[in-house]
C-alpha cells in the first residue's frame, strides 16, 4: 500500500495556559512563552534520540499574492547562514552535531524539524534560533535557493505521481488553500530577495509558532532554553502574516455553492495515466470527524479494503490504488491516487467513483471492525517514533488547539458503530469530486 | 535486549531479539532469493513470487489472507531486491501469534493459475509505474550496464516480455528450489514471549524439505561504461554513476558507509558543498549497498540538460581530490555522527531492529548488537577510508543518463 494513515496524536488541555509548564497526566508537557510561542514536549520512556520542529507560520497558503515558491526558498536560504557562521560553518556544525534535518513546507506552516542523539539538544537549539531569529539572508545565497526551488518545480514534470497530487489539491481547495507547497514558476522567477526577506520578517512570528519535542529530554530546562534564545526577541520577530484572508475564505468550504466536479488533464507521454481523485469531508474539529477516519479505512485502509480489492484484487487494474483522508485547518477531503496504463484508465476511475458511491449503501460489521483495530494499531505504531511524536504534537496543537490523548483518539475510534458511519455517509453525500490526470490519455468523467 | 536462536533439523534459522520495553513487535521471514538467482527467461520471477504468496494457500482465498492480516490491525508488507526477498509485520504484542501463523501459512502458498494470470496484470503495471519514475529507472538501468553479464545486473521487476511470458509452471519449479527452509530465516524483534512463538514457527515448519541451495558469488567490479538514452517527455538529466564496493561479509563496509557519506549524503558531503550547494544539480546523493560476495557505490544527479557538462566536470574534480588528498579527521568526524545517530534512531523501532538483525543472519550467521555496530563506526580511521579510495577508484565508474531529446 502506498498511502498511510494520517497521524494522530496526544492530548493537552487548554485551559491551563499561562501556567509555567505542567507535567500532564497525559504524559504530555506545555508552556507558553511571553511572546506566544507554544512549547509542547512528549517525553519517551526507554529512547536515546529526541525529534523536534518548529512550526512557522509561513506556509504557502500565507504568504502574499504573487510570491508562491517563496516558502520553499526560505527552507533552504535561511540555512545559508546565520548568526555568526556562514553558510559552510553552519552546515558543518549542523553535521557536527548528527543532526538528521527534515524541513517542510505545507498549506499552513513552514516546519523546521530535527531529529538527533538526545545529548546534542542543546546546541542544536542554539544554531536553530541563528537560524529562524538571525538568519544572514544574503543576495548572492537568495539567487542560489531560488533557482533550486525552480529547479525542483521542474523536476515534477519528470515525477507525474507527486504532480497530479499537487495539481489535485490546487484544484479542490479553495484559493490560497491549495497554492502548490512546491512553488509557482513564473512566480518564483520574479520574486527578489527583498520580497522573501519581508516574508521571514512578517511569517516568522513567534506569536504564532508551535516548538514540539519529543523523545528524551528535560522539559525544565528545554523551557528554560527556549525562553532564553525566543522570548527575549520578541521585537525582531513579531510582524503580521498575511493570514487574514486565509481564515476569511477557507473557514466555510461546505456550503459556498462551488461547483465541485472539475476535471483537469494535462497531457504526458509517459507509460501510465496517474489519476488524482478528491471529494469533500469533514475536518477533524467536526463531531462526525471519526466516523469519516472510518469510512474512509473501509475504503483504503488494508489490503481487504474495498479499493485495493475491487481495483486490484479483482480485476488487475493497478499496482498503486489507495485513499486517505486530507486535512487542512479550513477544509478537509478524501484524497485518492490510483497509476495505470492508457487503456485501462477509463475503467479505473469508473470503479473508483463506484466504490465511494456504494459506501453509503452499505457496510458489514467485519468491515466496521478491521476499520476500527487498524486505526487503532496505526496509532500506537507510531507512537514508538520520537520524529512521528513530535511533528503529531504540534500538527494536533495547530489543527485543534490542543493535543489529544491517545485514550480519547482510541474511544472515539471504539464509538462508532456500523450504523453512525452509514448515516454520516448518507446525511453526507459525495457532492461530486474534483480529478486530475497526467498521462498519455483523457478520461470521461 | 536478549538475544534468542534455534535451527530446525531442516536448516531453517529462527531467531529473535526480545526487548520487554517495546510496545509492538516486528516480524518477518527473510528468504535468501531475488533477481541474481534467476535465468534470463524467468527473469521477475522473484518478485512476480513475492506478490503470489499473497495470494493464497490451499486454505485461504487472497482475500481471506488480506482480512485475516487486517484483522489484527497489522502494518505488513513484502519487498524483493537483487539477492533477498522479506516479508514483514509490524503488530502490537498480542496479535503477534495469529501473524506469525499466517506468514507461516502464507510461505506455503497455492500458486494457482487464475491467480497467476490476474496478478500478471498488477506486476505489468507495476513495471509501467516505475517507467514513470526515471530516478529509479535510470538506476536499474544502471545497475544492469554495470553488472553486465554478473547476475546482480538482472532487473527486480523483469521486462514486460520476460513477464508476460512467464508460465506458472516456472514460478512453481522456482518456488520449490528457493524458499527451501535451509534458504530461510524466521525473525522476530521487540515485545515478545520467545519460548511460544519459536514453538508456534517449530511446530509449523519442521515438514518443510530441506534443498540443495546454490548462488554464483563471484565478485564484479563493473563494467565502467557510458550509456545515455533520450525520452522526449522528460525535462530534465538524470545520471546514475555505479562503481565497485566491498561485499557485506567485508570488514571494511563500515568504512564504505563513511565514504558514501562523505561523498555523497543528501547534506554537507562534497556532493552537497560542490554541486547542490552552487545551485548546479537539484539532488546529488551517493550510497553504499553491500551485497552477497559482492558491493557497489550508486550515485543519483539530477540537473539541467545545460548543466551536464559543468556537472561531471565537478564530479570529476571531487574524485580527484578524494584520489590525491583522501578525508580529513574532520569530515570522518561528522560522517561517523551522522551515521551513529541514524542507527540510534532507526533501532529504537523494532522493525529497525528487525531489519538487521535478519540481514546480519543473512549475509553474516551473525548476531550484532547495535553495540558491535557503533564500536566498529568509531573504530574506523583516515588512512582505513583512504586505502578504500585506492583499493575501490569510486572515480573509476559506470554511468547511464536519461534525459530530454
Amino acid at each position: 500500500m502506498n498511502f498511510c494513515l494520517l497521524v494522530e496524536f496526544l492530548f493537552l488541555d487548554n485551559t491551563i495556559r499561562y501556567k509555567r509548564y505542567e507535567k500532564m497526566a497525559e504524559n504530555v508537557d506545555k508552556h507558553i512563552l511571553k511572546n506566544g510561542m507554544v512549547v509542547l514536549g512528549e517525553p519517551m520512556v526507554g529512547v536515546e534520540s529526541v525529534a523536534f520542529g518548529f512550526m512557522l507560520p509561513a506556509g504557502a497558503a500565507r504568504i502574499p499574492e504573487g510570491c508562491c515558491g517563496a516558502s520553499n526558498v526560505i527552507t533552504d536560504w535561511i540555512f545559508r547562514g546565520a548568526g555568526d557562521k556562514n553558510s559552510r560553518e553552519l552546515g558543518d556544525a549542523l553535521d557536527g552535531l548528527g543532526l538528521h534535518r527534515a524541513s517542510s513546507v505545507s498549506s499552513s506552516n513552514i516546519t523546521l524539524g530535527a531529529a538527533l542523539e538526545a545529548g546534542n539538544l542543546t546546541e542544536a537549539l542554539e544554531l536553530y534560533a541563528d537560524i529562524i531569529l538571525r538568519a544572514s539572508l544574503k543576495e548572492d545565497q537568495f539567487e542560489l535557493a531560488k533557482q533550486l526551488a525552480i529547479d525542483s518545480v521542474r523536476a515534477l514534470d519528470d515525477e507525474p505521481r507527486q504532480k497530479v497530487m499537487l495539481k489535485l489539491r490546487e484544484q479542490f481547495y479553495p484559493p490560497p488553500l491549495g497554492r502548490s507547497t512546491a512553488g509557482n514558476i513564473e512566480e518564483l522567477k520574479v520574486i527578489t530577495a527583498e520580497q522573501t526577506g519581508q516574508i521571514v520578517k512578517d511569517n516568522f512570528n513567534l506569536s504564532q509558532t508551535i516548538f514540539a519535542v519529543a523523545g528524551k529530554y528535560d522539559f525544565d530546562s528545554i523551557c528554560r532554553q527556549i525562553e532564553d534564545l525566543f522570548a527575549t526577541n520578541i521585537s525582531t520577530a513579531l510582524g503580521t502574516p498575511y493570514e487574514g484572508r486565509l481564515s476569511a475564505e477557507g473557514s466555510e468550504t461546505k456550503d459556498d455553492g462551488r461547483e465541485r466536479s472539475k476535471y483537469v488533464h494535462i497531457d504526458n507521454e509517459g507509460a501510465q495515466v496517474h489519476i488524482g481523485l478528491m471529494t469533500e469531508t469533514v475536518k477533524p474539529t467536526d463531531e462526525d470527524y471519526y466516523n469519516a477516519r472510518v469510512a474512509v479505512s473501509v475504503l483504503s485502509g488494508g489490503m481487504s479494503a474495498r479499493l485495493f480489492t475491487e481495483v486490484r484484487e479483482k480485476r488487475g487494474l493497478c499496482y498503486a490504488i489507495g485513499a486517505r483522508y486530507h486535512s487542512l485547518k479550513e477544509a478537509a477531503g478524501i484524497m485518492c491516487y490510483a497509476g495505470t496504463i492508457p487503456e485501462k484508465a477509463q475503467e479505473t476511475l469508473d470503479v473508483i467513483i463506484g466504490e465511494f458511491e456504494r459506501l453509503g449503501e452499505g457496510i458489514s460489521e467485519a468491515e466496521i471492525s478491521r476499520a476500527k483495530v487498524g486505526l487503532k494499531s496505526a496509532l500506537i505504531l507510531q507512537s514508538e517514533s520520537s520524529s512521528s511524536r513530535a511533528g503529531a504534537i504540534g500538527s494536533d496543537y495547530y489543527m485543534l488547539g490542543r493535543v489529544r490523548s491517545l485514550d480519547e483518539i482510541k474511544n472515539k475510534i471504539e464509538q462508532t458503530t456500523t450504523n453512525l458511519v452509514l448515516d454520516f455517509l448518507r446525511n453526507n453525500k459525495f457532492k461530486g469530486f474534483t480529478v486530475v490526470t497526467i498521462g498519455p490519455k483523457k478520461v470521461s468523467i | 535486549m536478549e538475544f534468542k536462536k534455534k535451527t530446525l533439523s531442516n536448516g531453517l534459522d529462527i531467531i529473535g531479539e526480545i526487548n520487554k520495553a517495546a510496545k509492538s513487535t516486528a516480524v518477518g521471514f527473510f528468504v535468501k532469493t531475488g533477481s541474481r538467482d534467476e535465468t534470463k527467461q524467468i527473469n521477475g520471477v522473484s518478485h512476480f513470487l513475492e506478490h503470489m504468496l499473497f495470494k493464497g494457500t490451499e486454505k485461504l482465498s487472497a482475500f481471506e489472507v488480506n482480512e485475516a492480516f487486517d484483522k489484527t490491525g497489522a502494518e505488513y508488507n513484502a519487498g524483493t531486491s537483487e539477492e533477498n526477498t522479506i516479508f514483514y509485520a509490524k503488530v502490537l504484542p498480542e496479535y503477534l501469534p495469529e501473524v506469525t501463523k499466517l506468514w507461516i501459512e502464507l510461505m506455503r502458498p497455492a500458486l494457482r493459475d487464475e491467480d497467476f494470470n490476474m496478478e500478471k496484470n498488477v506486476i505489468q503495471e507495476e513495471i509501467a509505474m516505475y517507467k514513470d519514475m526515471p530516478n529509479f529507472d535510470v538506476i536499474d538501468r544502471c545497475r544492469t550496464l554495470h553488472f553486465d553479464e554478473h547476475p546482480c545486473g538482472n532487473s527486480v521487476l523483469g521486462s514486460e516480455e520476460s513477464v508476460g511470458d512467464m508460465a506458472a509452471e516456472q514460478m512453481r519449479e522456482y518456488f520449490s528450489g528457493r524458499y527451501a527452509p535451509n534458504n530461510m530465516v524466521f525473525a522476530c524483534a521487540g515485545n515478545f514471549d520467545w519460548d511460544e512463538i519459536s514453538s508456534i514457527v517449530e511446530t509449523s515448519c519442521s515438514e518443510w524439505q530441506k534443498q540443495p541451495v546454490v548462488r554464483e558469488l563471484e565478485h564484479c567490479r563493473g563494467s565502467k561504461k557510458k550509456q545515455r538514452i533520450e525520452k522526449p517527455n522528460l525535462v530534465r538529466e538524470h545520471i546514475c554513476l555505479m562503481s565497485c564496493g566491498v561485499p557485506a561479509q567485508d570488514p571494511t563496509r563500515f568504512a564504505a558507509s563513511l565514504l558514501a557519506v562523505i561523498i555523497g549524503d543528501s547534506v554537507g558531503s562534497r556532493f552537497y558543498w560542490e554541486l547542490v550547494d552552487k545551485a548546479l544539480a537539484e539532488a546529488a546523493i551517493m550510497q553504499f549497498g553491500a551485497m552477497d560476495g559482492t558491493g557497489a557505490f550508486c550515485s543519483y544527479i539530477r540537473c539541467s540538460s545545460e548543466n551536464v557538462r559543468k556537472v561531471l566536470d565537478t564530479v570529476g574534480g571531487i574524485f580527484h581530490g578524494l584520489s590525491e588528498s583522501g578525508i580529513t579527521e574532520d569530515e570522518l568526524k561528522k560522517a561517523k555522527n551522522k551515521i551513529l545517530s541514524a542507527l540510534v534512531i532507526k533501532n529504537e523501532l523494532p522493525m529497525g531492529r528487525l531489519v538487521d538483525l535478519g540481514f546480519n543472519w543473512i549475509y553474516l550467521k551473525q548476531y550484532r548488537t547495535i553495540e558491535d555496530d557503533v564500536e566498529a563506526i568509531k573504530a574506523v580511521t583516515v588512512s582505513e577510508v583512504r586505502s578504500l579510495i585506492e583499493q575501490l577508484a569510486p572515480g573509476d565508474f559506470t554511468q547511464f543518463s536519461i534525459g530530454p531529446a
